[in-house]
């Protein structure tokens, strides 16, 4: 009796699958077109996986070895399943795959249970729970009807005994996988996440993030433009369907894991954001609904019982945001994101939040004029002057007012062309530049600033949203740079790094951009440097975002330190995983209130190393950190450091460094 | 009071006998006539001046007596002899005037402004400018007044036009009355100050109604022959950042220190009176009263008094009762708006609100960067601190180091019992 | 601040805006007041809203026009006259042709002359009452709209005035929404042919960058030779804070309280 049943069983179950993966496939293409090379994209999938997927996964090595048993023997032994069960090819060594492979499934489902049996906060419950117990159905099933196939059991032993109850069992149970395991994984259950994911993956909408046998993929972090010239083409994304498909499809990949909600810097602030449900509320909104069956943890604001799960709900064609009143998401938690990337970072299918935040803003800037707080105000600014403070472009010098620094203009090239971003006009950083020339003066390098032609990047715009005034400023940074010769551009703003490397490409500019650890680090493997002996306590560095993550420079700055004779005290979060400041993507300027703020936390992760000066390489940075109120270490930029140890050359070098010395110490 | 200074030789003498039982109360009674505890100076039975030194000065913070010889001590004394200064300047008459320069004073609170007086000097330019053939400056005032020094401000003829229906904002009825006196006497040049108190409405209307062209923002004036009525102005346009220079018109709103305010002469002030009474008119705006207005909810930006509070203050009851009392705008540290303290919108700063105070006062303000950053473009700055070696202490034009909320307390009481003293004066 | 406001069913109203020019770099823009105009419509329930200018229309101008727009209006009517024309008489045909019940305009224009005169000659023109300054509309209703007029160091008084009116804004007025990009680029601009009338006086000013007005010296007309010699060696103010260490809270509030004083913050 089995023999007609498991087949009329497996055939009927992946004839509903595939029903239902026609039907998630047409909630996916009701985005808007992207460009994706779908076959190399299949093609390449099962490497992404392989590789870049685990890569990721591999963070966690539990988790990542059980998902390769559990993953690895579902996969083996659907396959064989169909061949051995569908299509009765059980004879020879199939069979005792297949049981290997259930085997090996199950194993697998026993650790996942053990992860549910207390899983923490960031985990989704629901039906997520009931996960491991549908695993082991699947495996436990499978196995045992496919010990009388390879002869371990005799033929009939089920039906023969004439225990009927005992097949009929058997057969509920493996209905029960194959629901959960096949049906399900195209019908909405925990499992699409590997029917979605395998296809986000193969059509993802950052290809080149992912690493092919030439070599590693690059961290493409860079925006995406907006076309403006387009009248006809939306200005973000106001409701689900305008995402591109491959996003939606990225959305449904989500597999709950909630690793971007426990790095999530806002999450923690405790700001309405958790990445997670804003992931998930994308879910409920391509697929029309409230966001009730959410089992995940909510936003905070929503614990602290402001935004209960349940009161948004969405369509494909409503609105994300609504003017008034609620829609699916509220705008504060999209203001609330630092896009500092830590999410995407840590996301294991690769889903990029940072764009859709980003996409998002863009409709609530662009077409309804909402950028909260002080938003508006530094757009205007922007607009008007050029940059965010409202300041008189004329004056973007007059910190260097005694430094003459030599302008593009009268040099018309110069090997490096030194980027001041508008820290020019903040009192704190201008130390920081002072600091910076100081070191370039100390190493004879050949130098030039724009001065008065230098614009904002746009950095703070494209992030709050509006890429009209992003690339505004652009074209003009771009057409004021094409009058010049220069090697490369060096900045002490990570944020300018960014843009003008990662960002301006798509505009026409392309730049060899490179922040001043990097190239002090260089300067000083040339013996362009030479620095005393580090006197000071102890010392920890803070990776900036959008040096880190964004441009995955981790080890140019701690080389400086190094150098400097500092041993760095890491904190528990650094490199890749360190934790925002809380001053990127106009975070501070939108400023959405949370239960504390996040360089208050951050000073408590500097706080736990017990050094008393905490390194740091961004503007941003060290004011978001240099505004904790009783903060337990100094904060100093890396070029400050470098600045104060700066001594001649040993007298091998002669006395021509010297010289420069004597320049170099009346610049400060 | 008479005047006339009298003397009491016996007084004197005993002021001068510092043994005589009844000295001091003699010195204190001379004294009190000069407004101060004791007399430190006085004309003697010859003429001569007489001092006490032992009155002079006053205790120092650290106990020492101080004297100050840059005269402001005993500046404030000279009640008597400012009086006599003001009888002595003197007094010019214009009986028959070529012509009439028309001033129309804004009056804030029923007293000749800052910005009133500079345009009278103003007038006084125009007026005297030639002296064989000398203006009259004709003012025109609306409504009750407490000024007494229409004759020491350069007026020669004073319309005074009151009645309910020109009191309050009354436009139209202002208005009426303004033509009515240029159909009296034409005068040949109108000023009125281009104030928000009310003359920069007023003079358009004027303008507009007469179908005039008036200068505005009038703040510089020169002779010119090429002009029709002698005279070129620099008028600010395109909201302050164009200088205009065109021919004096008849009418012209003036800016606040267009000219001198009249110091050296005093002048009849004599009344005057429209020869018809004013038409009775409708009114179409109705004037509903001045609002009550919380100062703590006036924009940072626009405040000229602020009083702010940052991580040092813990008695915030107490700090918002000073603000209050002191009239002054609320403002707050970027940290005390973290904390929750205040409101965001209250944050002064770089990455708050930049402003422009004439009076800023930092109570527990350790002076942060960005902070003093955005106080750039204040005049004073008061800081009120524990820590002596704070950046905003540098920053501080005056900095008190004591306890915020006791100084604060100490400030309240002193300005109540002034504002006390003022209303038992008045 | 309008809590019982009434809707007024097609409340016509006509803001006039000029184009503006940012006070640091002198870019156009929309004006600020009358951005604050275009806002104060906005917060009156039901009206109708219309956008006028007249002027000359180039790219810098439109610019600033569409940030209007950008506020969320499908549509400016733009009444076409060359630089240095007189607006008046257009602005006031347009007006008498289609009469709103309000308009509402800036204080004074952020170019040109800028003298502010324009509303009280169109008010005189029309016939029409006119509050200048006003910070907030509380309420249209029967034909009377109750206004908050702003009065320096923020405070305010409250007049009711007879519609149609001319209501002029000051800056105290609420600070206007984004101008939002999408909506600016769509937006139409609807240009109308006026006759011109040129404004011969102004075209023989002279128009300079604004100096910087001198500061008043303080003038000591004294009476005798000490007055004098004090007056000239007096020391100069400012130089170095004066920092009060080791008084009594008294002695400190008594130095705050006669620096208050001076600079004439206390009322």
């Amino acid at each position: 009796m089995l023999d007609t049943l498991l087949p009329i069983l497996i055939f009927a179950s992946l004839a509903l699958a595939v029903i239902g993966a026609w039907r998630r496939v047409r909630l996916w293409r009701q985005g808007r077109s992207a460009p994706v090379d779908l076959l190399k994209g299949l093609a390449a999938m099962p490497r992404r996986y392989l590789v870049d997927l685990h890569h990721v996964v591999a963070r966690d090595k539990v988790m990542s070895n059980t998902h390769v048993a559990t993953a690895g023997g579902f996969v083996a032994a659907a396959v064989l399943m169909v061949l051995v069960h569908g299509l009765g090819l059980a004879e020879g060594v199939l069979g005792w795959v297949l049981l290997a492979a259930s085997a090996t499934m199950f194993v697998g489902s026993c650790f996942v249970a053990r992860r549910r049996r207390n899983p923490p906060a960031r985990l989704s419950k629901g039906p997520w729970m009931r996960l491991p117990k549908s695993l082991m159905a699947f495996s436990l099933s499978i196995f045992a009807i496919t010990l009388p196939a390879v002869g371990l059991l005799p033929d009939g032993f089920v039906e023969g005994s004439g225990s009927w109850v005992l097949a009929l069992a058997l057969c509920a149970v493996l209905v029960w996988g194959l629901g959960e395991m096949v049906f399900g994984m195209t019908w909405g259950g925990p499992m699409k996440h590997a029917f979605a994911g395998a296809l986000h993956l193969a059509f993802h909408r950052r290809p080149e993030r992912f690493s092919t046998k030439g070599g590693e993929g690059n961290r493409s972090t860079g925006l995406k433009a907006l076309n403006l010239d387009d009248r006809q083409a939306p200005l973000g994304v106001e409701t689900p369907s305008d995402f591109t498909w491959n996003q939606l499809l990225g959305f449904d990949a989500c597999v709950q894991c909630g690793r971007c909600e426990a790095v999530c810097p806002a999450f923690a602030a405790g700001q309405p954001l958790n990445p997670k449900k804003l992931i998930q509320d994308m879910v409920v909104g391509m697929a029309g609904g409230s966001d009730a069956h959410y089992a995940g943890s909510p936003h905070p604001s929503q614990a602290l019982g402001g935004k209960p799960v349940g009161e948004h709900r969405g369509s494909p064609d409503g609105p994300i945001v609504a003017r008034e009143g609620k829609a699916l998401v509220d705008a504060d938690t999209l203001w609330s994101c630092t896009t500092c990337r830590a999410c995407v970072e840590e996301c294991p299918m690769m889903i990029e939040h940072v764009d859709a935040i980003v996409d998002m803003r863009r409709f609530l800037t662009l077409e309804h004029g909402n950028t909260p707080n002080k938003g508006a105000e530094v757009l205007d600014n922007l607009i008007a002057t050029d940059n965010p403070g409202g300041f008189d472009p004329g004056a973007r010098m007059h910190w260097a007012a005694d430094l003459e620094l030599p302008l593009m203009r009268d040099r018309q090239q110069a090997d490096v062309l030194l980027w001041l971003g508008d820290g020019a006009y903040d009192m704190r950083n201008q130390r920081t530049l002072r600091a910076l020339v100081k070191v370039l003066r100390a190493a004879d390098v050949d130098f030039a600033v724009l001065g008065n032609e230098e614009r904002d990047s746009g950095d703070v715009a494209r992030r709050l949203g509006d890429e009209a005034t992003f690339q505004s400023l652009a074209k003009r940074n771009i057409a004021t740079l094409s009058q010049y010769r220069f090697q490369r551009i060096l900045t002490c703003d990570p944020h300018s790094f960014h843009v003008l490397g990662n960002e301006y490409g798509e505009l026409g500019g392309h730049y060899a951009v490179c922040h001043h650890s990097t190239y002090i680090a260089e300067l000083y493997d040339a013996g362009r440097l030479h620095f005393k002996p580090w006197k000071g306590g102890s010392v920890t560095y803070h990776d900036p975002c959008y040096l880190g993550r964004y441009n995955g420079e981790f080890e140019a700055p701690r080389n400086v330190l190094r150098a400097l004779g500092i041993e760095v005290a890491e904190m528990e979060r650094s490199g890749f995983r360190s934790r925002c400041c809380g001053g990127g993507g106009g975070a501070p300027i939108t400023d959405i209130p949370g239960k504390q703020r996040i360089p208050d936390m951050r000073m408590g992760d500097v706080r736990e190393t017990g050094a008393e000066l905490v390194a740091v390489g961004c503007p941003q940075c060290t004011a978001m950190l240099e505004g904790v109120v009783d903060a337990s270490a100094e904060v100093r930029d890396i070029a400050e450091l470098v600045a104060d140890a700066l001594i001649a050359a040993p007298a091998s070098t002669g006395e021509r460094s010297q010289t420069q010395e004597a320049q170099a110490a009346e610049v400060l | 009071m008479s005047e006339i200074l009298r003397r009491d030789p016996r007084k004197e003498w005993i002021a001068r006998n510092r043994l005589h039982p009844q000295h001091l109360e003699v010195l204190a009674e001379l004294g009190r006539s000069a407004g101060q505890g004791a007399a430190s100076e006085w004309v003697g039975p010859h003429g001569l001046v007489r001092r006490n030194p032992h009155v002079v000065g006053f205790m120092g913070p650290n106990g020492l007596k101080r004297i100050d010889r840059s005269g402001v001590q005993q500046g404030a004394g000279g009640g008597r002899a400012a009086k006599a200064a003001a009888q002595s300047k003197p007094l010019v008459e214009i009986e028959s005037p070529a012509f009439l320069v028309t001033v129309v004073p804004d009056m804030a609170g029923g007293r000749l402004t800052g910005h009133d007086r500079d345009l009278l000097g103003l007038a006084r330019q125009l007026a005297d400018a030639d002296p064989a053939a000398p203006g009259a400056v004709l003012a025109v005032i609306f409504g009750d007044h407490k000024e007494d020094g229409f004759a020491e401000a350069g007026i020669d003829r004073l319309l005074h036009l009151d009645g309910p229906e020109v009191e309050g904002f009354a436009p139209e009825a202002r208005l009426g009355a303004l033509v009515a006196v240029e159909n009296a006497w034409t005068p040949r040049h109108w000023l009125i100050p281009d104030s928000k108190l009310g003359g920069a409405d007023l003079g358009r209307r004027l303008a507009a109604r007469l179908g005039e062209r008036p200068a505005t923002g009038v703040w510089q004036l020169e002779a010119s022959d090429e002009a029709d009525l002698g005279w070129s102005c620099t008028a600010r346009g395109a909201a302050g950042s164009l200088d205009i220079q065109r021919p004096l018109p008849r009418f012209a709103l003036a800016l606040a220190e267009c000219a001198e305010p009249v110091s050296d002469t005093r002048h009849a002030a004599s009344e005057l009176t429209l020869p018809q009474a004013l038409p009775a008119r409708l009114s179409r705006i109705e004037d509903l009263g001045q609002v009550a207005v919380d100062p703590a909810g006036v924009a940072l930006s626009e405040a000229e008094f602020i009083l702010s509070a940052g991580n040092g203050v813990r008695d915030w009851d107490g700090f918002h009762h000073a603000a209050e009392v002191l009239g002054a705008t609320e403002g707050a540290s970027r940290v005390a708006v973290d904390d929750g303290f205040m409101a965001r919108n209250r944050q002064v700063g770089a990455t708050g609100t930049w402003v422009t105070a004439r009076v800023y006062v930092a109570v527990g303000i350790s002076g942060a960067i960005q902070h003093l950053q955005g106080i750039q473009s204040c005049d004073k700055v008061v800081a009120i601190n524990m820590d002596p070696g704070c950046d905003m202490i540098k920053r501080a034009d005056l900095a008190v180091i004591g306890d915020s909320a006791k100084v604060l307390e100490a400030l309240v009481a002193l300005v109540e019992q002034a504002r006390e003293e003022k209303r038992n004066a008045a | 601040m309008q809590p019982d406001t009434h809707a007024i069913e097609g409340l016509a109203v006509t803001v006039l805006v000029s184009v503006g020019r940012h006070p640091v770099t002198g870019r156009s823009r929309r004006a600020d007041q009358d951005a604050r105009g275009v806002e104060l419509a906005r917060s009156l329930p039901g009206a109708d809203i219309g956008l006028l200018h007249a002027g000359r229309l180039d790219a810098g101008n439109e610019a600033a026009l569409r940030g209007y727009l950008g506020m969320g209006f499908d549509a400016l009517t733009l009444i076409e006259q060359p630089e240095n024309s007189d607006a008046l008489p257009a602005l006031a045909e347009a007006l008498k042709a289609a009469p709103p019940q309000l308009v509402i305009t800036g204080e004074r224009a952020e170019q040109g002359e800028g003298s502010g005169l324009l509303p009280y000659l169109l008010a005189e023109r029309l016939g029409w009452p006119l509050v200048s300054g006003l910070a907030a509309v509380e309420d249209v209703s029967a034909g009377v709209a109750t206004v908050l007029q702003a009065l320096p160091r923020g405070q305010r008084r409250r007049l009711k005035v007879r519609l149609p009116a001319i209501l002029t804004v000051d800056a105290a007025a609420p600070a206007p929404r984004q101008s939002a990009f999408g909506p600016a680029q769509r937006g139409r601009l609807e240009v109308n042919e006026a006759p011109v009338a040129a404004d011969v006086e102004l075209a023989e000013w002279q128009f300079n960058p604004a100096r910087k007005r001198p500061k008043r010296l303080k003038i000591v007309k004294a009476a005798s030779a000490r007055d004098r010699f004090k007056a000239a060696a007096a020391k100069a103010e400012g130089g170095g804070g004066q920092v009060l260490t080791d008084v009594t809270a008294e002695q400190g509030a008594e130095a705050v309280y006669k620096l208050l004083k001076e600079e004439g913050v206390l009322r």
